[in-house]
């Protein structure tokens, strides 16, 4: 039994070592970089350096209130829309089926430049199609990169358009696990199919729901590219920066590491904290 | 209460018809028993009468009412599962109570119902746990609970033991026949384990592809059935049957030639024309009705290959190759492979049929 055991360890070893590396490595050095003056040479330990500066930094605040507007709405928003396409794509009367699975979940694969260059078109005050439509239907023009307001609302449509058909697919899967038999015993008990929904469809669905919001709010946490590459790196002057943007800006553009390590251990930790209230909150109760 | 009636029924999936007009009567308060082979459309007829499928052609008509378009819940009918199908996230208790409470029913009813429902089945310390804390039995018992709290009009099982071991499986059986007696309601139970149909039913249903092949008290289905087909599927172990050929008529006779069998001849009393001489015909013996030699009408030489010894009964495996015997024989230790002997068919004992399976009485 030993034997084998380390001849699995072996074949083991070249995932174990890139993951050594590539993995724990950073997070342990991170976390040593995060108490470290980094803009000093050399390096010296100084804990409230980083830690201190954070407490007070107001451009920080901005961040984190942003990504946790962007959380509280956009999240919510995003799966109970995903909920409704799932169930539309569940349904038998739905045809061509294939077809709107695919289109929901092309976002997915979508190159994300591409796609944040088309939004930009969409959304132009002059000629974005948005407008047009507004105008159309008697709405003044939005302009969408210019105020805070719009630009945060153009973040999070940009984001649900993205991973609302994921997570529909998710959803779907699980929709599908659960057996037709309970609908046909639920039919014959004189249930209807709205009260089926709610009163077996969700319940059944609780797990999957939970998956899809903590793949969520850990997307969303760790948000980038659309207010880096949409409102162009968090306009208007800070408006739409996140915690993500803010992080690259101190790690990337200014250099600053041990500031950069603060910001990433913040923002898992808060993730790690949201989740685990929300399994706290959706726990089975026996 | 209520009478469960099938007038021309025809089911097609698309272009693909799988059950061809059946017509079925099922009085007030009797036990019918839908059996036959897998794939024969059983659960599709069962699936019809409680209105989970459409009905592509004919009538179904509960307590003398036509429901073709008359909604599941309508029909009074109520339903247990093969999977039990109960609610995975609720309690015994909410699966059993969960139909009333979501269409209003008045709770100091809906709470005697449940409580009636887990007292015949017994089942009420196990109130507070979820379906996937029971054994089998336990889920099986919940789900005719859920089917008694509707205190329907008609009961359809569609296999409901098939998910239990040998044992439970005669525990259930017995417990629905006395639900039956207890309750008094119309109930129609698809199987296709032919000693469930036996034990359970007042009459039985068998079908095959799509057809009705006979409709008859289980024990006439044993003594006097319509075709091979009913023949074969009632019984166990099944029926032997053995290639023949008519050598001579009489006028309310025939004698037919075994073919596999040495040439052994056997004289046939006759209620119809017999068929011309030379006919093909197929006779057929049940494993419990050969006797010893000379008992018989006509003995015939077997070889013993295989000897199953049940305790109560022996079954002797005989004569492999083209036509297999299986006989029954008194309980014996010694019998083994290889051991040649001679039994005896009595021709009253016996079926003649002809090369379409149809019976010639
Ligand atoms: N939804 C469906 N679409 C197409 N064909 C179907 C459908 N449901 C059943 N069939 C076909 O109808 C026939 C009868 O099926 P049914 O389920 O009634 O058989 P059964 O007698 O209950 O068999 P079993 O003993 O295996 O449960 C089968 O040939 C099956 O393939
Ligand atoms: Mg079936």
């Amino acid at each position: 039994m030993r034997n084998r055991n380390a001849t699995a360890y072996r074949f083991l070893t070249p995932y174990l070592l890139i993951f050594a590396v590539f993995w724990v490595w950073p997070i342990i050095s991170s976390f040593l970089i995060s108490f470290q003056a980094t803009r000093t040479v050399p390096w010296r330990f100084a804990p409230a350096f980083n830690w201190g500066r954070l407490i007070g930094d107001p451009a920080f605040f901005n961040a984190l209130k942003n990504t946790l507007l962007i959380l509280v709405i956009q999240v919510p928003v995003m799966i109970a829309l995903a909920m409704v396409m799932a169930v539309l794509l569940n349904s038998p009367l739905l045809k061509a089926r294939g077809l709107y699975r695919f289109a929901f979940f092309a976002p997915v694969v979508v190159g994300e430049v591409a796609y944040s260059a088309v939004f930009r078109l969409m959304f132009n005050l002059n000629f974005g199609i948005i407008n047009k439509l507004l105008n159309s239907v008697g709405l003044p023009s939005i302009d969408w990169f210019s105020n805070v307001t719009p630009a945060m609302a153009l973040i999070m449509i940009a984001v649900t358009w993205r991973w609302a058909g994921y997570n529909a697919i998710i959803l779907l899967a699980g929709m599908q696990s659960i057996p037709e038999d309970v609908y046909e015993a639920a039919t014959l008990d004189r249930v209807s199919k709205l009260k089926q929904f709610f009163f077996i469809t969700l319940p059944l669905l609780k797990p999957v729901i939970v998956f899809c919001l903590v793949l969520s709010i850990i997307g969303t946490m760790q948000l980038f590219t659309e207010p880096f590459l949409i409102t162009e790196r968090g306009g208007p002057g800070g408006g739409t920066e996140t915690l993500g943007l803010l992080l690259y800006r101190q790690g990337f553009r200014s250099l600053n590491f041990g500031y950069a390590s603060a910001v990433a251990y913040t923002m898992a930790g808060l993730a790690i904290a949201i989740t685990l209230v929300q399994l706290w909150l959706t726990r089975e109760k026996q | 209460m209520a009478t469960v009636t099938l007038n021309k029924v025809v089911k097609r999936f698309g272009a693909f018809e799988v059950v061809h007009g059946a017509n079925i009567d099922v009085k007030d308060g009797e036990f019918v028993v839908f059996v036959g082979p897998s794939g024969c459309g059983k659960s599709t007829l069962l699936r019809m009468i409680a209105g989970l499928e459409d009905i592509s052609g004919g009538e179904i008509a509960i307590g003398g009412k036509v429901v073709n378009d008359v909604e599941p819940a309508d029909r009074g009918i109520a339903m247990v599962f093969q999977s039990y199908a109960l609610y995975p996230h609720m309690s015994v208790e909410q699966n059993l109570s969960f139909g009333l409470r979501m269409t209003g029913n008045p709770k100091a009813d809906t709470e005697r119902r449940v409580k009636r429902a887990a007292e015949i089945l017994r089942i009420s310390e196990l109130m507070d746990r979820r379906p996937r804390k029971l054994s089998g039995g336990q889920r099986q018992r919940v789900a005719i609970g859920r089917a008694i709290v509707r205190e329907p009009q008609v009961f359809l099982f569609d296999e409901p033991l098939s998910n239990l071991d040998a044992e439970l499986r005669v525990q259930m059986r017995i417990e629905i026949a006395r639900l039956h007696k207890e309750l008094g309601v119309t109930m129609i139970y698809v199987t296709h384990d032919q000693t469930e149909a036996m034990t359970l039913a007042d009459r039985i249903v068998v079908l095959n592809a799509g057809n009705i092949e006979q409709i008859g008290a289980p024990l006439d289905l044993y003594d006097d059935p319509a075709n091979r087909f009913v023949a074969g599927f009632v019984g166990s172990p099944k029926m032997n049957f053995m290639a023949a050929k008519v050598v001579a008529t009489e006028k309310d006779a025939a004698v037919v030639e075994l073919l596999n069998h040495g040439g052994a001849r056997l004289r046939k009393s006759l209620s119809s024309a017999p068929p011309a001489v030379g006919a093909d015909v197929v006779l057929g013996v049940r494993p419990e009705h050969f006797c010893e030699a000379g008992e018989g009408d006509c003995d015939i030489p077997v070889r013993a290959d295989v000897a199953e010894h049940l305790g109560s009964v022996s079954y002797v495996y005989a004569n492999a190759g083209p036509e297999e015997l299986i006989i029954e024989r008194e309980a014996s230790r010694q019998r083994a492979s290889g051991d040649h002997l001679v039994v005896s068919i009595k021709a009253g004992r016996s079926l003649l049929f002809d090369t379409s399976g149809a019976r010639i009485r």
